[in-house]
């Protein structure tokens, strides 16, 4: 039987056109696969490859309880539940459990949020805890699910809070040690890329996977001892109680490293309700950021430049007349009656401003605060004691001050007499303790700090190297100035320490500029003094202020200091003499 | 002298094969036709897939098992990190001053040193 088709016959017709279809497919498919190819591959990845970021937990924070760390900082897992109203089935059952596992963090009206039906997405509830979770997820209600985050929470409340700072909404530090150390908190996201099934469950197979572990932040260890911290926060709200000062700062730093065991700023806020907070004014540590003229403080270091140059010891005499001309100033003691032939030592202990404008003097020809001896005042207090430039310490918004060149017009012979009793000048409180360390350690300039070190991987805390201090002043200098200290507390507040110790201080009261003008209402009161037994252990340095407020360095902040001071030496364990 | 090429060649280990081997072939009377080749090819392929789906799949279900596995890690993570933070609270400065033990201690009258 011959089954040759015939020319033109329908099956031919059949066959030719089935033949153009088979052809239509393959030149389609050509297309499709081969021309095509990476535009199908790449769309067909973006469906089967998931990008998923892993977050790296932000570093804890820790202070020092004694020598070791405890947390001042840690991260919770909390919980947002939500509803799509139009998936949910048993809106009353939902309302019910939300209500009562979730109490205050549910939203008020959730019913209300039920039977908004045109939605997909309500929130109701936020921040609750992993347990409170778990419970509603026993309860399998339809519709409901939950969103993960994590959040900064303080197990020591208020603590230090201008120190630590807080964390936004957005996850990025803000003030203090969070802002500051951001970058070493914050640590480096990990990256997974796989094949994810519809559950988004990575798979394995695939080429292209990627698991690049995070890199979680650091655990930074602070130089605050919260007991030192718990200690100077209530001694400064009892002494902003007894003085009616509505301000009040004060920082204690060990003069043999540099560490700041304790900063505290009054009035403060809670960093978990940070944005409960109304005045941001009280986010600043005003120990860095809030520079002023530091008063008599400033004595100290006016005459440690004196006696290192040489110019000037402590029983050396001038005479006192309570005023003293420099250019077309005069300059008056706020104390007046201490007139005659008097010692340095005297002047410090009355805290006379002519005494210090002399020694300023003395450094220069001895009859006026020449180019010479400003030259000499600005190496000492900018160059030497680092006033008037940041401390580089590691908390945000540290403000610089001003110390005047005598290369400025500004830095003329009234502007230097007035800085050798403290007035214009503008430097922050850990300027000036940190200075004043070096003057009761034997001449040893620590930059002050407030990272002690990690925790690493393992648990263990690994503490930083101190680094190596400046030597701003000789060693007799130094002693000298901490023997002239502890006699100008010891003549009129002996009584108020503990016996045995060795203690000393300067008071400092200073006026206030606004507009440019000093205020005749308002002053700022200070005190700076050290404690310990043959070493210092401890620098402390009080401020009080309040608007419209005459406050003293004598009357207000001294007895702070006492507070503060007389519990370190028990805290330290300092052995008395005697 | 004059050489001719002969007409058979054997080589020399054909020979050797010759003594050791059998010298007899023994064929099989069954004979597999094209259509039985194809089929035969087909369950081999058939097979061989479903050794490579087996095995896709075992190593999918340990991707599931992994992933449980690492939600549990998580999980016991945040338990840790949730006691953790428990342990901080009740260790906490504020804690402790407020806590019975503290408010039934009393100051020292006097306090002695030991000398070093």
């Amino acid at each position: 039987m011959d089954l040759k088709l015939q020319k033109g016959s329908r099956s031919t017709i059949l066959a030719a056109i089935v033949l153009g279809i088979m052809a239509i497919f393959v030149v389609r498919l050509f297309y499709l696969q081969i021309i095509q190819h990476g535009y199908y591959v790449d769309m067909a990845k973006n469906e089967q490859v998931k990008r998923l970021t892993i977050p790296a937990k932000r570093g804890l924070i820790y202070a020092l309880d004694g020598s070791g760390p405890v947390p001042l900082v840690m991260n919770q897992t909390v919980y947002t539940v939500f509803a799509d109203p139009q998936t949910t089935k048993d809106d009353g059952k939902i309302v019910d459990v939300i209500q009562r596992v979730a109490g205050g963090n549910a939203r008020s009206d959730l019913a209300g949020l039920l039977a908004k039906k045109d939605s997909r997405y309500q929130i109701l509830a936020t921040r609750i805890s992993r347990v409170q979770a778990d419970k509603i997820k026993t309860e399998s209600l339809n519709g409901v699910g939950f969103q993960e985050e994590s959040v900064r929470v303080y197990p020591e409340g208020s603590l230090a809070a201008q120190t630590l700072g807080f964390v936004d909404f957005s996850g990025t530090g803000r003030y203090g040690v969070e802002s500051q150390l951001n970058d070493r908190l914050t640590g480096v996201d990990g990256l997974l890329q796989s094949v994810t099934d519809v559950s988004d469950v990575p798979l394995t197979i695939g080429n292209n996977n990627i698991d690049k572990p995070a890199i979680n932040g650091d655990n930074v260890v602070l130089t605050i001892d919260r007991n030192v911290q718990s200690h100077v926060e209530q001694a400064l709200a009892d002494g902003l109680k007894r003085t009616g000062a509505t301000r009040g700062s004060a920082i204690v730093i060990d003069p043999l490293t540099g560490h700041v065991m304790a900063m505290a700023n009054l009035p403060t806020y809670d960093p978990a309700k940070f944005n409960e907070v109304q005045d941001a004014a009280v986010f600043n540590n005003g120990v860095v950021s809030a520079p002023y003229e530091p008063g008599s403080d400033v004595k100290t270091l006016t005459m440690a430049t004196g006696i290192d140059r040489g110019v000037v010891s402590a029983n050396d005499t001038y005479v006192n007349t309570d005023h003293i001309q420099v250019d077309d100033r005069i300059i008056s003691n706020a104390t007046l009656g201490q007139t005659g032939t008097i010692t340095f030592q005297h002047a410090l202990n009355w805290s006379l401003n002519t005494g210090f404008v002399t020694v300023a003097e003395l450094l220069g020809d001895g009859r006026s605060i020449n180019r010479s001896a400003r030259d000499i005042m600005y190496d000492y207090f900018y160059n030497r004691f680092h006033l008037g430039q940041p401390t580089g310490i590691e908390v945000a918004g540290e403000a610089t001050g001003t110390v005047i060149s005598p290369d400025q017009t500004e830095g003329n012979a009234v502007r230097y007499s007035n800085m050798s009793f403290g007035q214009g000048l503008d430097v922050t409180m850990v300027q000036v303790a940190a200075a004043f360390g070096s003057l009761v350690n034997g001449g040893n300039y620590y930059k002050p700090t407030v990272v002690a070190g990690i925790v690493d991987k393992n648990g263990t805390f690994a503490p930083a190297p101190v680094a190596a201090p400046s030597n701003p002043v000789s060693k007799s200098t130094a002693d000298q100035l901490r023997e002239m200290t502890h006699v100008a507390r010891s003549t009129f507040f002996s009584n108020v320490d503990k016996p045995g110790y060795y203690i000393g201080g300067k008071t400092g009261t200073s006026q206030v500029s606004k507009n440019g003008v000093y205020s005749d209402d308002e002053t700022v009161g200070t005190y700076l003094g050290y404690g310990g037994g043959d070493v210092s252990r401890y620098v402390i340095m009080v401020q009080v202020s309040g608007d419209h407020k005459a406050l003293q360095g004598a009357r207000d902040a001294l007895p702070i200091f006492t507070d503060i001071s007389n519990w370190m030496l028990d805290y330290l364990k300092i052995q008395p003499k005697g | 002298m004059s050489y001719s090429r002969s007409q058979t060649f054997s080589s020399r280990r054909q020979q050797n094969w010759s003594r050791n081997q059998n010298t007899v072939a023994y064929v099989s009377a069954i004979k597999l036709g094209p259509v039985t080749h194809t089929v035969l090819v087909a369950l081999m392929i058939t097979i061989l897939g479903l050794i490579y789906l087996t095995q896709a799949t075992r190593a999918t279900s340990y991707d599931y098992a992994t992933q449980k596995i690492d939600s549990q890690i998580a999980a016991l993570n945040t338990q840790k990190s949730d006691l953790e933070i428990e342990n901080a609270r009740l260790t906490a400065l504020e804690t402790v001053k407020n806590s019975n033990v503290a408010s039934t201690m009393t100051v020292p009258v006097s306090t002695n040193y030991v000398q070093q």
